[in-house]
């Protein structure tokens, strides 16, 4: 009987993911229960901010090391920016290419980012779905 | 109810643009560059102007003959003999022959009148997707000034530009701004006579109109730079397929239309033409005390002609001073609260440059710190330039500038409260 409860797998282990999402990208205010997780997704816990350019770095390390599975950002359409170039200071930023840079010891496999419009809700979903699958054996 | 509109055409320009994405991707999206691409125009009319100007003459009796001699070769197709093709393959004109004309001269002047077009409607939709995304007002209220400015500017290059080919469209247009500019109180008279340089017309007024035409397009360059001075490395070119893209749309329509003058007397030495009347640039040459019946519009830059002919000069000037008025104040209303403008922490500021930078409204500067501190450099956030969009934060690798209402600090304790409370 023990061998058998041992081959069933266990429930699948709860991760957590923080996403640092600009306002002005996908409609995250609708997206959020009351706890700051998205409906659609309770493992993904949302920090809103005015521009995704605003994140810096450290913040998105600081999540990795107390816990966070993943951490994205997710901003306007590239060449969309509402403020002209957020997301491509934070693009670079990530991307080792402006600084303030990620620490070169960061996993930087367990960081996304993703540029959608207001209309792009279910692109997203799918995008960070496909993130989440990606960073699950990490 | 004014901030509900704007955000009503947020949302359908965004949705547009989602399905135009799907076709084009984000990066090559040409709505994406819709700022970059009427300067991108406008090096062709730079360009093609220069062209046009080496053989164009200035004066009563020559401005017409010569335009007309750069563009009256109607075909550009040449048999095994040199000789050019129209239609059939039958020669019409000889390519070598100086009183025929210069060779592509007509998709030369083609490039100079589609590409003026195509500047036109860019800048439209550029100022309309600008209006409709709410990106025109409070801190961006200079970029979109100069704008209404350089369309302005643009419609009085467009049509002095209409008027230098001197044909009888170009003198109707010429009695009718002076009837509009006459309509003016107290200083009209002066200014129409300023218009054609003189109380008739003469050599010096297509003289004028020349200067009108190239000093306006050199202070248009002058304007681009208002344009973009509060603008932190401002796109000033699309993307290469989208180059490609407006590249093709003029060269293609230069080649297949031309400006090409197919007059009555071509058509009477060569019938073969008869068909492509079509192609006609200009009228017939002008004749001072003769305006044409019908006045050929340019839906771009001859809609005020429009409106003063079916409308007369008082509602002509009622309406486009109206809008032109609108438009400059659009920026100033409504008034957002501006209560999370940038702060520098003195104490923290190393003066490594990152914010200053990286903000893409020029609002932060670099100024020296008084002799013996620490650091050489402080950042310094000039208020009124200021978006509250935070990249600055970003940039700072020592929480030295922050915005007070989304402090470094709370985002931080935020995420970690997220986490502490883990997933529900």
């Amino acid at each position: 009987m023990s061998e058998i409860q041992s081959s069933v797998p266990s429930e699948k282990k709860k991760r957590v993911i923080v996403g640092f999402v600009c306002e002005r990208s996908i409609p995250i205010i609708e997206m959020l229960d009351a706890h700051k997780a998205l409906t659609d997704d309770p493992e993904t816990k949302i920090i809103i901010l005015p521009c995704s350019g605003m994140v810096k770095p450290t913040q998105m390390e600081l999540a990795l090391a107390n816990g966070a599975d993943a951490t994205f950002v997710c901003g306007c359409a590239m060449n969309d920016c509402h403020y002209r170039t957020g997301n491509i200071m934070i693009r670079e930023r990530l991307e080792g290419q402006r600084n303030p840079k990620l620490r070169k010891s960061t996993d930087k496999r367990k960081v996304g980012m993703f540029f959608f419009t207001m209309k792009d809700k279910r692109p997203f979903l799918d995008a960070l779905a496909q993130f989440k699958a990606s960073t699950e054996n990490l | 109810m004014y901030k509900k509109f704007l955000s009503l055409t947020k949302n359908l320009t965004v949705s547009l643009e989602k399905g135009l994405n799907f076709l084009t991707t984000q990066e090559n999206n040409p709505l994406y560059f819709h700022g970059a691409l009427p300067l991108y125009t406008f090096w062709f009319l730079i360009f093609s102007g220069i062209m046009l100007w080496m053989y164009y003459i200035p004066t009563l009796d020559r401005a017409w003959t010569s335009v007309n001699y750069i563009t009256s070769l109607p075909v550009l197709l040449k048999d095994a003999s040199g000789q050019l093709l129209l239609k059939n393959g039958n020669p019409v004109v000889s390519a070598i022959s100086p009183a025929t004309g210069i060779p592509y001269g007509a998709v030369v002047r083609g490039i100079h009148r589609w590409g003026a077009a195509a500047m036109m409607i860019t800048t439209l939709l550029h100022m309309l997707r600008v209006y409709f995304t709410d990106r025109h007002r409070a801190w961006r209220w200079l970029p979109w000034v100069s704008g209404v400015l350089l369309l302005m500017f643009m419609l009085f290059v467009g049509i002095t530009g209409y008027l230098l080919v001197w044909d009888a469209r170009a003198y109707s247009l010429v009695v009718s701004t002076q009837r509009w500019l006459e309509a003016v109180p107290l200083v009209g008279q002066g200014l129409s006579t300023f218009f054609i340089g003189g109380d008739a017309i003469r050599d010096f007024t297509l003289t004028r109109f020349f200067f009108f035409h190239i000093g306006g397009a050199v202070f248009i360059f002058w304007l681009i730079w208002m344009h973009f001075i509060r603008l932190h490395e401002p796109v000033v070119t699309p993307s290469r397929a989208v180059n490609f893209l407006t590249l093709g749309f003029i060269l293609v329509a230069a080649g297949v239309y031309p400006a090409v003058n197919v007059t009555n007397d071509l058509i009477a030495q060569y019938p073969v033409l008869a068909g492509d009347k079509g192609f006609i640039a200009s009228d017939a040459p002008a004749q001072i005390g003769h305006l044409v019946d019908v006045i050929r519009y340019d839906a771009w830059y001859l809609f005020p002609y429009y409106l003063i002919e079916k409308l007369g000069v008082n509602w002509a000037w009622i309406i486009l001073g109206g809008a032109t008025i609108l438009l400059l104040v659009a920026p100033f209303y409504p008034k957002d609260r501006r209560d999370n403008i940038a702060e520098v922490i003195d104490a923290k500021c190393t003066g490594c440059t990152f914010c200053s930078l990286d903000c893409p409204f020029e609002a932060i500067t670099m100024q020296e710190r008084a002799p013996g501190s620490k650091f050489k450099l402080i950042a310094v956030v000039f208020a009124p330039r200021c978006s509250e969009c935070g990249i600055c934060v970003g940039a700072c690798p020592f929480q030295a500038i922050e915005l007070p209402n989304t402090h470094s600090k709370t985002i931080e304790a935020d995420v970690l409260a997220l986490l502490k409370t883990g997933v529900q």
